[in-house]
C-alpha cells in the first residue's frame, strides 16, 4: 500500500513539474523570416480566418461587404469571419494564443500585442510588406513598435483622440464664458474655482485625477527609451500633482474624485453633475442617447497639451497556416478605402496617410457633433500614445492609488511618484 | 452470493476523484509552484525561489489588506454570530404573519452581492440617498464621504457584509433552534428558570456546535471578502487602494494579458495559510468546551 501511495505521489509531483505549468523559455524559437517571404511572394488563395472585436450586429453590413470585396478581388479565398464579444476579450485572445489557434488575422490594440510579440506570435509585418511605411501614419505604426523588439507588428486599422466636451449650460449658469474655455491646467483650475464660488458644489468643473499623459504634457518622460525602466518620479511630475492637491483641498474636484474609475468623470458630466469631460469623437452621440436633453449644449474644445493617440490595429500570428492571404486581408481590411467607408459609419479615424485630406473628416456639418469629429481630426496630426503599453492593468492601478494618496493628502507627491516607479518598475522586471 | 471486484470501488468512486483531480487538487498544486516563479498568462516565467514571499513581507498594499480583513473579521464574527441568534429567536415563534418577516429577512441573501453593493453604492455616494436625507435634516453640512474616507469605506462594507449575512445565518439557526428539546425548556421553566436564564442554559447549549460552524463560515468569508469592496470602491480599492482586501489585491496582480500570476499566486497562499488560524483555532476551542 505505501508503495503504491509513493508511486502515486511521485506520478503527480512528475506530472506537475514536467508540464510546468506555464513555465517556460520566454520568447518563441521560430523564425519569422520564413513566414514573412511566405507572405511576400506566396499565392493569395484558400481558407483564412478574421477575428474582430465586438463589430456585430452594429457592423455586421460593414465587414460582411470588406470580406466580399475582398474574396472577389481574390477568387480561391474563402474568409471565416469570427467575431468575439466586448467582455473578456483579452482572456478568449490569451486562450486562443496559448492554445496556438489564433485566428490568421486577429484584431490586437498595441497593449494586447505587445505581450504577443515579446513571445514571438506576431508576424513582423514590416518584413512581408515594405510599403507599410508609405501608407500609414507614423503614429499608427509606432503604436506596433516595441522597444526591445525588432519589427512592426501589426497593421495600425483606425485611429482616435480625446477632445474636451463642456457644458456649456453649467459654465454659464455658474459665471464662466463658454467661448472662453480653458487651453492650459492653470486656467482650467482658475476657472474652477470660479465656478466652484458660484455652484457650491453642486456641480463641479473638474472632476478628474491626472494619469500618466498629464506628466507627459507637463515635460515628464514616462519611461526610458530602452522600454526597461520607468522614469516619471521627477520634480515636474510631482509639480502637477500638487496642483491638483491644492485643488481637491479647496474644493475645486468632488470627492468621487478619489474612487472614480476612468467613466466616472464622463458619467458625472452626463449626468450635469460635472461640466467638462474628455473622450472620443463620438461622445456627443452616445449622450445624445443617455442625456438627449444635454447633448445640444456640449461644445468641445481641442485636448490641453497633446492629444492622447488609440490605436486598433490587426495582426497576423507567426504560425499562420496561409501567411498571403492572412496578410492580403490585413492590408485589405486596413485599405485607405475600407477605412473610409468604416469612418463614414462611426467617429472613428482612418490610419492611412491618403485619408488625410478627405473633407468628410476635415469639415462639419454644422452640429455639435460635426465639431467635435472635426477637433478630434485635427489633433491627430499632433497626437501621441501617451502612456507606454508597457503598463499593464497591475501597474496602471499601482499609478491610480499613489495619485490619489497625493491628492488627498495623505502622503507627498514625491514619496507617491517614488513609490509608484518603484512598483512599476518591479512589477516590469517580473 | 455476492462477487466483488477490487475495482468496483475505484469505478464508482473513479469520477469524483478525477474531478477533484482535475478541478482542485491540480490547481492548487499549480498555484503552489507558481508562487516560486515570475510566470506570466504566456509562456515565460522561471523559478524565483522565495522572491515572491520575500516581497509580500514586505509589500504595505499586503500589510494594509491584511488588516482590512482582522478588522472585518473582529467586527464581523461577533455581529454575525450574535444578531442572527436573536432574529432566529424572534422569528421562530409561530406568529401570524411570521412567514413574511422570515422571508424579508433572508430576501438579501437571495439578492446578488454585486447588485446588493450597487444599490448600497448609490445610497452612500456623495449625492446619494443618505447623505440627502442627512444633509435635508440638518445633520450634515457636507456629505459625509462613506465611500471616499478610507475607514467608512471599510466601515460601510462591512455593514453590507452584516445586512447581507443576517438572513443566512439567521436560517442556519433556526434549523439549529428546532433540534432544542422543548421539554428542556419546559422543565427550567417549571424550576423557576426565566427567558433569559433558559436562553443562556437550555438555547445556547444547544446551539453552540452551530455558533462554532458559523464562526468558521464568518471567518473564512471576512478574509476572503471581494465583493462588497470592490463595487463599493468602484474596482479601485478605496483612496489609495488602502481599501483592498487580500482577494482584491491577488485579483488586481493576476488579471490582464500581463498578470503576474508568480506574485498573486504567492499571495493565495498566503491568503490560504492565514485563513486555515481561525478555523482551527475555533475548531479547538469548541473541543475544549466540548
Amino acid at each position: 500500500m505505501r508503495r503504491i501511495r509513493a508511486a502515486v505521489t511521485t506520478a503527480v509531483l512528475t506530472a506537475t513539474l514536467a508540464t510546468g505549468c506555464g513555465l517556460g523559455s520566454d520568447g518563441s524559437s521560430g523564425s519569422s523570416d520564413s513566414a514573412a517571404s511566405a507572405a511576400a511572394t506566396g499565392e493569395v488563395k484558400g481558407k483564412v480566418s478574421l477575428q474582430t472585436w465586438a463589430l456585430k450586429p452594429k457592423f455586421t453590413a460593414y465587414v460582411q461587404g470588406v470580406i466580399d470585396g475582398f474574396e472577389q478581388k481574390y477568387p480561391g479565398v474563402e474568409v471565416d469571419w469570427l467575431d468575439q464579444p466586448g467582455d473578456g476579450y483579452s482572456d478568449k485572445v490569451l486562450s486562443q494564443a496559448a492554445a496556438g489557434t489564433l485566428p490568421d488575422v486577429v484584431n490586437l490594440p498595441p497593449d494586447f500585442a505587445l505581450p504577443l510579440a515579446k513571445q514571438g506570435l506576431l508576424l513582423d509585418v514590416a518584413k512581408a510588406d515594405p510599403k507599410l511605411g508609405e501608407e500609414y501614419v507614423t503614429g499608427g505604426l509606432d503604436a506596433y513598435r516595441f522597444a526591445g523588439l525588432g519589427g512592426t507588428f501589426g497593421y495600425p486599422w483606425y485611429l482616435n483622440t480625446d477632445v474636451n466636451y463642456w457644458n456649456s449650460e453649467l459654465l454659464a449658469k455658474y459665471g464662466l464664458d463658454p467661448k472662453k474655455l480653458p487651453t492650459t491646467l492653470d486656467e482650467l483650475i482658475a476657472q474652477a474655482r470660479t465656478f466652484k464660488e458660484k455652484a457650491g458644489g453642486s456641480a463641479y468643473l473638474m472632476s478628474r485625477k491626472p494619469g500618466l499623459g498629464d506628466l507627459v504634457d507637463a515635460g515628464v518622460k514616462v519611461m526610458a527609451e530602452d522600454g526597461r525602466s520607468f522614469t516619471f518620479n521627477t520634480p515636474e511630475a510631482a509639480a502637477v500633482l500638487d496642483k491638483y492637491r491644492a485643488a481637491f483641498k479647496e474644493g475645486l474636484l468632488p470627492n468621487d474624485v478619489l474612487t472614480d474609475t476612468y467613466a466616472g468623470n464622463s458619467k458625472l458630466f452626463t449626468a450635469g453633475t460635472a461640466a467638462w469631460t474628455t473622450a472620443g469623437a463620438n461622445f456627443i452621440t452616445t449622450v445624445a442617447t443617455d442625456n438627449p436633453t444635454l447633448a445640444p449644449k456640449i461644445v468641445s474644445s481641442p485636448s490641453m497639451g497633446t492629444p492622447p493617440l488609440y490605436v486598433q490595429g490587426v495582426s497576423v500570428p507567426k504560425n499562420t497556416k496561409n501567411p498571403a492571404a492572412a496578410v492580403a486581408l490585413a492590408r485589405w481590411v486596413t485599405s485607405p478605402e475600407n477605412q473610409a467607408a468604416f469612418s463614414r459609419l462611426t467617429s472613428i479615424f482612418p490610419s492611412t496617410k491618403a485619408s488625410a485630406n478627405d473633407p468628410l473628416f476635415s469639415k462639419s456639418d454644422g452640429s455639435n457633433a460635426g465639431d467635435a469629429k472635426v477637433v478630434a481630426f485635427t489633433s491627430l496630426a499632433k497626437a501621441k500614445m501617451l502612456q507606454p503599453v508597457q503598463v499593464d492593468d497591475a501597474m496602471s492601478t499601482i499609478v491610480k492609488q499613489q495619485f490619489t494618496l497625493a491628492i488627498s493628502g495623505d502622503t507627498s507627491s514625491k514619496q507617491a511618484l517614488d513609490t509608484a516607479v518603484e512598483r512599476c518598475n518591479q512589477l516590469l522586471k517580473g | 452470493m455476492t462477487h466483488r471486484r477490487w475495482f468496483t470501488p475505484w469505478l464508482l468512486a473513479g469520477p469524483a476523484l478525477i474531478w477533484l483531480a482535475v478541478f482542485n487538487l491540480w490547481p492548487a498544486a499549480n498555484t503552489v509552484i507558481l508562487s516560486f516563479t515570475n510566470a506570466k498568462p504566456l509562456g515565460g516565467g522561471r523559478f524565483t525561489g522565495l522572491d515572491n514571499y520575500q516581497r509580500a513581507f514586505s509589500d504595505d498594499q499586503l500589510a494594509d489588506a491584511l488588516l482590512n480583513s482582522v478588522i472585518y473579521l473582529l467586527i464581523c464574527l461577533p455581529l454575525l454570530t450574535v444578531l442572527p441568534l436573536l432574529l432566529a429567536l424572534l422569528v421562530q415563534r409561530r406568529l401570524p404573519g411570521i412567514t413574511f418577516f422570515r422571508t424579508a429577512f433572508y430576501t438579501p441573501v437571495v439578492a446578488s452581492a454585486v447588485v446588493v453593493a450597487l444599490i448600497w453604492g448609490w445610497a452612500l455616494n456623495d449625492r446619494g440617498l443618505i447623505n440627502g436625507v442627512l444633509r435635508q435634516t440638518g445633520l450634515a453640512d457636507s456629505p459625509v464621504p462613506f465611500l471616499t474616507d478610507r475607514w467608512l469605506l471599510l466601515l460601510s462594507a462591512i455593514a453590507l457584509t452584516t445586512w447581507k449575512g443576517l438572513g443566512y445565518y439567521m436560517v442556519i439557526y433556526l434549523s439549529a433552534l428546532a433540534n432544542v428539546g422543548r421539554e428542556l425548556h419546559e422543565a427550567a421553566a417549571v424550576d423557576g428558570a426565566g427567558a433569559l436564564r433558559r436562553f443562556l442554559h437550555v438555547t445556547l447549549p444547544g446551539v453552540r456546535p452551530t455558533m462554532v460552524l458559523v464562526s468558521v463560515l464568518i471567518s473564512v468569508s471576512s478574509l476572503r471578502v471581494f465583493s462588497e469592496l470592490y463595487v463599493l470602491s468602484n474596482g479601485t480599492g478605496g483612496p489609495g487602494g488602502r481599501d483592498m482586501s487580500v482577494v482584491m489585491l491577488i485579483q488586481m496582480y493576476s488579471r490582464g494579458f500581463t498578470g503576474h500570476l508568480g506574485y498573486a499566486s504567492a499571495l493565495s497562499l498566503l491568503l490560504f495559510l492565514i485563513t486555515l488560524g481561525p478555523m482551527l483555532l475555533l475548531t479547538r476551542l469548541n473541543r475544549k468546551a466540548a
